[in-house]
């Protein structure tokens, strides 16, 4: 039953995961097992399938809504959220509305138990650094398609720094910022693409928990 | 030869007198020419000024009448935030709120929003520069410009929700870059880029583009060539390489291949159209003279065998580059053997 619903997800097809995971629930799979057997191995597949040629952002958001019409279903408004592996603080930088590409991440880490705390587009340096202050993430990730927003992404280790928050890494990705090395931009990571970002957060995450 | 003959040469693979130069600098140009951005973007004959001096002081073989990506979108009733320093971005987009397309006007290119505005900066600049050098005009693809109707997000989810729909929107967009486009080939634009970044692989799989988009741009290129473009020249950014075979059938004559895509697989790709790029973006920010000079004299020696070529960025210069680095690729092709 657990590999119908990976095929829906994979598929895209969001009403049919629902379906699925309605089904699963009547049949008493628990949260926890659907999370683990089917959203998290669905983006797992995908992982795999994107390191090919075929890679493409519309078949991921398609993935990923249908992952998150299944944790609607899992988790309505008002439940006890999932437990999750850590948290996550992305934003795309000030004067960049080009935000596809966060979005994107945000659905990749969620259906790989991330918690994300979202700051939107176009957000400010201090904005997103309050953020990482308050939510104390594992990482904070900034996005930027133009490159013009550099001027910010190099401050961004140093202004962390000065509030204590050194020790929280910082990832890049983007059509703009991807050109560049992690050392270029002061960061800890360039991520490639979302999946290459999630493959970053996990070594940090298993590092944590050795 | 003069510009424009060279790059005509190129474009037909004759053998020009040297390798013809297009630096893609747009909002570059207001930079060197100590002009805010967001006045550069609203303003035709400031616009066509700065264009000039950075010509003068470069010496390459291209102008562009282009402002920014959200001309169309705004003539036809989205709303842009406009700041100093930076292009204008699109602050909500006309089709956002559920506003039926239906309702929508085709915008009028001498009189919607700023596109009045591009098509003086093309008539300044063709009557400047004549045909000694190339005048080029810009539109948003089809597919772009979709998106930037609706939002990128909504609009991906439309063509898959509601393909009849989507494909709606795609013919409405289609109409608005064909007007556009030949208002800039009457204003004297040599040639009207599309501009088509949201049509690339890695935000859409090919088949979704040969279903949608290359219909789309067959348009839009064959209506450009009846209203006497001089080529057609098609932009999409990143890793093309899996829908370059598709080009001929859109018509294109010169295709713009990002920094990504690797120069031997588009040759191979595109046997018979005329290449330019593909120098990194970021690279006329970070990298010295002497990086891009030798990734120039790179490229050129790559094509030397087949022609074919314009020595170009990937992508947009951006406008922060140092212009030190910017000459060094001009000086790289006029010192071509």
């Amino acid at each position: 039953m657990m590999d119908l619903l990976v095929k829906a997800l994979l598929d895209g097809d969001q009403a049919q995961a629902i379906i699925e995971v309605r089904k699963l629930r009547e049949a008493g799979v628990q949260r926890r097992q659907i999370i683990t057997g089917g959203v998290e191995a669905a983006m797992t597949q995908l992982d795999a399938k994107c390191t090919v040629e075929q890679f493409n952002l519309l078949e991921i958001m398609l993935c990923g809504r249908a992952a998150t019409g299944v944790m609607k279903v899992l988790y309505p408004l008002g439940a006890l959220p999932p437990q999750t592996k850590a948290a996550v603080v992305i934003g795309t930088l000030e004067g960049d509305v080009h935000d596809l590409g966060k979005n994107i991440f945000k659905m990749v880490l969620t259906a790989k138990g991330y918690r994300v705390v979202d700051c939107g587009k176009d957000c400010s340096l201090e904005r997103l650094i309050d953020a990482v202050e308050q939510e104390a993430p594992v990482a904070a990730g900034i996005s930027g398609l133009i490159t013009t927003i550099i001027p910010q992404v190099l401050q961004m280790k140093d202004k962390m720094a000065e509030r204590g928050l050194g020790h929280i890494k910082v990832i890049a990705g983007g059509a703009a910022l991807k050109q560049a090395t992690a050392e270029s931009l002061k960061v800890d990571f360039i991520a490639q693409s979302a999946f290459d970002g999630l493959h970053y957060l996990d070594q940090i995450v298993g590092v944590r928990h050795e | 030869m003069n510009s424009l003959e060279r790059i005509k040469a190129a474009l037909n693979f004759k053998q020009p007198d040297r390798v013809p130069v297009i630096a893609q600098v747009f909002g570059h140009a207001a930079i060197l020419a100590g002009v805010a951005l967001g006045d550069y973007a609203r303003n035709g004959e400031l616009l066509a000024r700065c264009q000039l001096q950075a010509l003068q002081f470069y010496g390459y073989d291209a102008v562009f009448a282009l402002m920014d990506a959200n001309v169309e979108t705004e003539a036809t009733g989205s709303i842009l935030t406009y700041r100093t320093d930076q292009y204008p971005v699109v602050k909500s987009y006309v089709l956002a709120d559920g506003t039926d397309l239906n309702t929508l006007l085709l915008p009028n290119p001498w009189q919607a929003g700023r596109m009045p505005e591009l098509l003086k900066a093309v008539r300044i600049l063709r009557q400047e520069v004549g045909d000694s050098v190339l005048v080029v005009g810009c539109v948003l693809g089809p597919m772009t410009l979709a998106t930037q109707l609706l939002g990128i997000e909504a609009a991906l989810y439309l063509a898959i929700d509601e393909p009849e729909q989507f494909a709606h929107l795609l013919g409405f967009a289609t109409k608005i870059a064909v007007r556009f486009g030949v208002a800039q080939i009457e204003a004297g634009a040599h040639l009207p880029m599309v501009f088509e970044p949201s049509a690339s692989p890695d935000v859409i799989p090919a088949p979704f583009y040969r279903e949608f988009v290359l219909p789309s741009l067959n348009q839009v290129f064959t209506a450009f060539k009846q209203a006497g473009s001089a080529a057609n020249w098609l932009h999409t950014a990143g890793p093309v390489t899996p829908i370059l075979h598709l080009y001929p059938q859109a018509r294109v004559d010169l295709a713009n291949i990002d920094f990504c895509v690797d120069p031997l697989d588009a040759m191979q790709a595109l046997p018979q159209t005329c290449l330019n790029g593909n120098i990194k973006p970021l690279a006329y920010i970070e990298a010295a003279p002497e990086e891009i000079a030798a990734e120039s004299s790179r490229l050129l020696k790559l094509f030397a065998n087949r022609g074919g070529f314009i020595l170009s960025s990937g992508y947009e210069i951006p406008p922060e580059s140092k212009p030190e680095n910017i000459a060094a690729m001009v000086t790289a092709a006029r010192q071509e053997k």
